[in-house]
């Protein structure tokens, strides 16, 4: 009993110790004995406060155990923004490794610290740009979102530029009473959330380094062989019967459309329907490509 | 004609480097928008058991617009009609392109282990799976038999 109130004291001391350094920008969860159960703050790199300068940042949660300070906390990164997995696996090595140096004396303000440092050395972003999946070099104009999203500026405009073109199309089919009154908002491709960029400054931006100087794709054996195995299962398939036949299917449909036409003419059977809105695209017909566009785009031709 | 979109080359190579457990995806021989798919029915589905053949082509703007997605083998899904079309979402409006081939195609896997009959598109099979849910489970099992194997 003694024991578990030291303990406890300890745990108090620390927490309130955090709480007037980090203030609002902590949160402490209790559980329903009163006890502090979890341990939630954001980090940021340190940039003197230049908050547009920070481009990464991590949530750490730490789940405290009863015994601890006496044991390790469990310690969780979430949200991670701007940083790859291998920067995220360095950093769940080195808290391991801090935690373990320190059982037995309070360790969550050190967390802190470590991964403040962490954040501050790799203060560019190290993940991807989602939208042409390569890296940022040194040089390359890039966009923080408000969400903590990174994009090549240069990729983002694209992005912008194509669903407000959708969208003014979309717009321009509507009846007038239908119209949005708000106009275009632009979002996040990641995570959605609504976003504010001025199109034409990105617009101006560079293509990104990596982009220009990517390899070439080549035919390997490997690719060969599945190519091979698509085909067997392919004529396997259709010896049983098991493949669609895209001209039969659409001229039953016709006489579906046809006769309940007839019936009901109210009912629309127009659908154009979810996914291949263009069906009769050439290219997808009947899962066989015409001959004038297979041979449009070589595997190769991609360098300039 | 215009160069293939380098993110279109990093997509492939990453599909065969790394492939997606269950999903197979290669780029036709003499057109690199078009991918040859297998998706392997998931398992305890009405579709395990069963190697599904798809068609994939990227458009002009990907990856600014969807893929265009469908299935090739014959299936039995309330969300699948009889021409192969898909209804998905990701492959509609909520499109972004972050997304990627291989989630496209890991959603499509999620949406055979995971039928939705109230959003239909072939409207006799989501009927059936609503009302009778066993005989459903049971026609998608035959066709699966029927038709997805390989020899
Ligand atoms: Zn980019
Ligand atoms: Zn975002």
């Amino acid at each position: 009993m003694e024991m578990s109130l030291k303990t406890n004291e300890r745990v108090q001391e620390e927490l309130e110790a955090l709480e007037a350094i980090l203030m609002d920008d902590i949160s402490i969860s209790y559980n329903e004995r009163g006890c502090p159960e979890l341990i939630k703050t954001t980090i940021f790199p340190s940039t003197a406060n230049e908050v547009d300068k920070q481009y990464v940042c991590v949530t750490l949660e730490v789940k405290l155990p009863e015994e601890y300070p006496d044991c390790e906390p469990l310690v969780q990164l979430r949200n991670p923004r701007g940083l790859d997995d291998s920067t995220i696996n360095h950093l769940y090595k080195s808290i391991k490794d801090k935690c373990a140096e320190n059982v037995g004396q309070p360790v969550i303000f050190e967390l802190i610290d470590l991964i403040r440092e962490n954040l501050t050395e790799s203060n560019l972003p190290t993940c991807q740009c989602a939208v042409c999946l390569y890296g940022f070099s040194e040089g390359d104009s890039f966009t923080k979102t408000q969400c903590f999203h990174y994009f090549h500026s240069y990729c983002l405009a694209n992005h912008l530029s194509i669903t407000k073109r959708h969208f003014q199309e979309e717009q321009d089919k509507l009846p007038a009473w239908q119209k949005s009154t708000k106009g275009f908002q632009a979002t996040c491709p990641v995570c959605r959330e609504m976003i504010e960029c001025d199109i034409d400054e990105l617009k101006t931006a560079h293509p990104p380094k990596e982009l220009e100087s990517a390899q070439k794709f080549e035919v390997t054996n490997d690719l060969r062989l599945l190519q091979e195995r698509m085909r067997q299962l392919f004529s396997y398939q259709k010896s049983k019967g098991g493949i669609i036949d895209i001209e039969a299917e659409e001229n039953k449909l016709l006489l579906i459309t046809q006769s309940s036409e007839e019936t009901a003419s109210s009912e629309s059977t127009e659908d154009p329907g979810p996914s291949l809105s263009n069906l009769n695209d050439p290219v997808l017909e009947n899962g066989v490509l015409k001959k004038s566009q297979r041979c449009d785009v070589k595997m190769n031709s991609s360098d300039r | 004609m215009a160069a293939l979109p380098r993110r279109i080359i990093k997509e492939t190579q990453r599909l065969m480097q790394e492939p997606v457990p269950g999903i197979s995806a290669v780029p036709d021989d003499s057109n690199a928008r078009y991918f040859h798919v297998i998706v392997t029915g998931p398992e305890d589905s009405p579709f395990e058991g069963g190697l599904f053949k798809l068609e994939l082509f990227l458009p002009e703007d990907y990856p600014m617009s969807a893929p265009k997605v469908r299935f090739i083998t014959k299936i039995y899904h309330p969300n699948i009609d009889r021409l192969g079309r898909i209804c998905l979402d990701i492959l509609k409006d909520k499109w972004s392109p972050a997304l990627q081939i291989r989630t496209v195609l890991l959603s499509i896997q999620a949406l055979l282990s995971a039928p939705n009959p109230d959003d239909p598109l072939a409207n006799d099979v989501a009927e059936l799976w609503k009302v009778n849910e066993s005989e459903a489970i049971r026609n998608a099992k035959e066709w699966t038999r029927r038709y997805a194997m390989d020899n």
